[in-house]
């Protein structure tokens, strides 16, 4: 009986935040109203906790590549070894040719090498969460740079 | 070309007097080394050499610098094994032997006594002296109980053929980010161990009584004389975010600043780093591990940088270092880095071109969750 009550308000809470979301993203969608600031904090929330997931996983929190799924390193390396701050992971050059692959590569193409090779893990779905996220996370800490496409 | 006099070396051994500063710098490669050592053509050495004035070198001796081995248990990875492994062979095979090994901190990775063993039994195989001085991953799992059981106290000093050797802890004054947020020691350890972490902020530091300690070491000293001084940090403030530095760095410079002819060799960065304040020079020392990118912003004016790491290779970008003391009274210091070439020409080659157009800012997922 209390299970069931407890199922009922989760799902009722559940329905009535996707409701507000789906309000949300049919104004945004729709583009013709104006945004309220509420807006635009909705829209940064999104990023912004892309960017913290993308964060753990590229400092190799362990607790979020479980529960994302993946397996990044099995080396005990994490990305953030050879990129602090994500530097040198020059999101603002691709795409470009990639000597390592000796192919025309995308920053997704290159996560992946990283993962494969120095980290020997797992890669990753090309469009997975956890791809996403990393891509969140090394576009945001390389806000600033300047776009410089192709420079090796 | 007097004693106070830095030189730094080239493959043309070119002189390209350094107008700013009124020294002369040249830089070369010591490509003598190459037909000369034993196995240095198999393991491709290809050393750089920078050469640095000691006006009182009184005889000509060898030390050997390692750090930065970052060793993990056996079962996550033998990669830095091997590597460390390596280095130690090459260091015990050195021809004339060292006078010593420096190991200069960061020997394990979560400061894990199973890592801290590993690595004493690996440097068992150097039976040359070896002092020791820690890295901030050596040490804030137990606050330095099980580095200190093995490898003595910090900070210590001892002359040898002239030169008065100062060995640093610049690592164990963090301030104290943990007791308050109740961390368990494996947090403490975690935040400590990441580079680019936001919660133990710039940590490293030398400390009012052991700067009071330095002072007092160097009390009896002519002020001629020369020191050498290792530290796991730099001396001075290259990036702090990343704890390229000591936060007290002008105290030091204070005391050091009498004293006309001061050497500091130090870890941590893991990169060719050469910088020079007043009569303080410093060295930075490659790791075993791997690479540090150099920081997008302080890269010293005369560091030449090295050249890329090829990040597929993790024998790429790292190594050791030889250090001689002639009886002319310099310091040479040779990277062993195990790859052909060091040093980087062109800017598309260089570790520090990567900096072009990279604007970085500092991570914040580390103090929103779970701090
Ligand atoms: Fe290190
Ligand atoms: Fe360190």
């Amino acid at each position: 009986m209390k299970r069931k009550r407890y199922a009922l308000i989760v799902l009722g809470a559940t329905l009535s935040l996707s409701l507000v979301v789906t309000a949300v993203l049919n104004q945004a969608l729709a583009h013709k109203a104006k945004h309220t600031p509420e807006q635009l904090q909705a829209f940064q929330d999104v990023l912004m906790e892309q960017v913290r997931l993308g964060d753990l996983l590229f400092h190799g929190d362990g607790a979020t590549a479980q529960q994302m799924g993946v397996n990044l390193s099995r080396t005990g390396m994490a990305c953030a070894m050879c990129h602090p701050f994500a530097s040198d992971t020059h999101p603002h050059e691709f795409p470009k040719f990639q000597e390592q692959m000796n192919a025309f590569a995308t920053l997704r193409d290159m996560i992946n090498w990283c993962i494969e090779k120095p980290n020997e893990g797992e890669i990753i779905g090309t469009d997975s969460e956890a791809m996403k996220a990393l891509e969140a996370y090394i576009y945001w800490s390389n806000q600033g740079s300047k776009l410089d496409t192709g420079r090796h | 070309m007097n004693g106070s006099q830095g030189t730094y070396r080239n493959t043309d051994s070119e002189e390209r007097p350094d107008r700013s500063l009124g020294i002369t710098r040249r830089t070369f490669l010591h490509k003598s080394f190459l037909a000369g050592a034993a196995g240095a053509a198999t393991f491709g050495w290809f050393p750089l050499i920078n050469t640095i004035d000691l006006a009182f070198g009184a005889e000509s001796f060898k030390f050997a610098w390692l750090s930065d081995t970052h060793l993990y248990p056996k079962d996550v990875n033998t990669r830095f094994v091997e590597k460390t492994e390596r280095a130690v062979k090459e260091i015990q095979a050195m021809q004339p032997a060292a006078d010593f090994l420096i190991f200069g901190g960061d020997l394990a990775q979560l400061g894990d006594p199973v890592e801290l063993d590993l690595g004493n039994e690996i440097l068992k195989q150097v039976t040359i002296n070896k002092v020791f001085i820690p890295g901030e991953h050596d040490w804030y799992l137990d606050m330095g109980a099980k580095w200190e059981q093995l490898f003595g106290k910090p900070p210590w000093s001892f002359d040898h053929k002239g030169v008065r050797f100062i060995g640093l802890d610049t690592v164990s004054r963090a301030p104290d980010y943990w007791s308050i947020k109740k961390m368990s020691p494996k947090e403490r350890m975690g935040h400590m161990a990441t580079l680019d972490g936001s919660v133990a902020g710039p940590w490293a530091g030398v400390g009012h009584d052991q700067l009071a300690w330095l002072n007092s070491a160097l009390a009896d000293l002519a002020q001629d004389a020369p020191v050498i001084v290792f530290s796991h940090n730099p001396l001075y403030e290259y990036y702090p975010p990343w704890n390229f530095w000591v936060r007290d760095w002008r105290e030091v410079h204070e005391i050091l600043q009498p004293f006309s002819n001061v050497t500091n060799i130090h870890g941590h960065t893991h990169q060719v780093l050469y910088n020079e304040i007043g009569n303080l020079r410093s060295i930075g020392m490659l790791a075993t591990s791997w690479p540090w990118p150099y920081a997008p912003e302080g890269v010293p004016i005369l560091t030449t940088p090295h050249i890329r790491a090829d990040p597929g290779d993790h024998f790429d970008g790292v190594g050791w270092a030889q250090l001689d003391v002639t009886a002319a009274g310099r310091v040479e210091h040779e990277y062993m880095m195990w790859r052909k070439d060091i040093l980087a020409e062109a800017p598309w080659d260089s570790g520090t071109g990567d900096n072009a157009n990279q604007v970085l800012r500092p991570r914040i997922a580390d103090r929103q969750w779970p701090y």
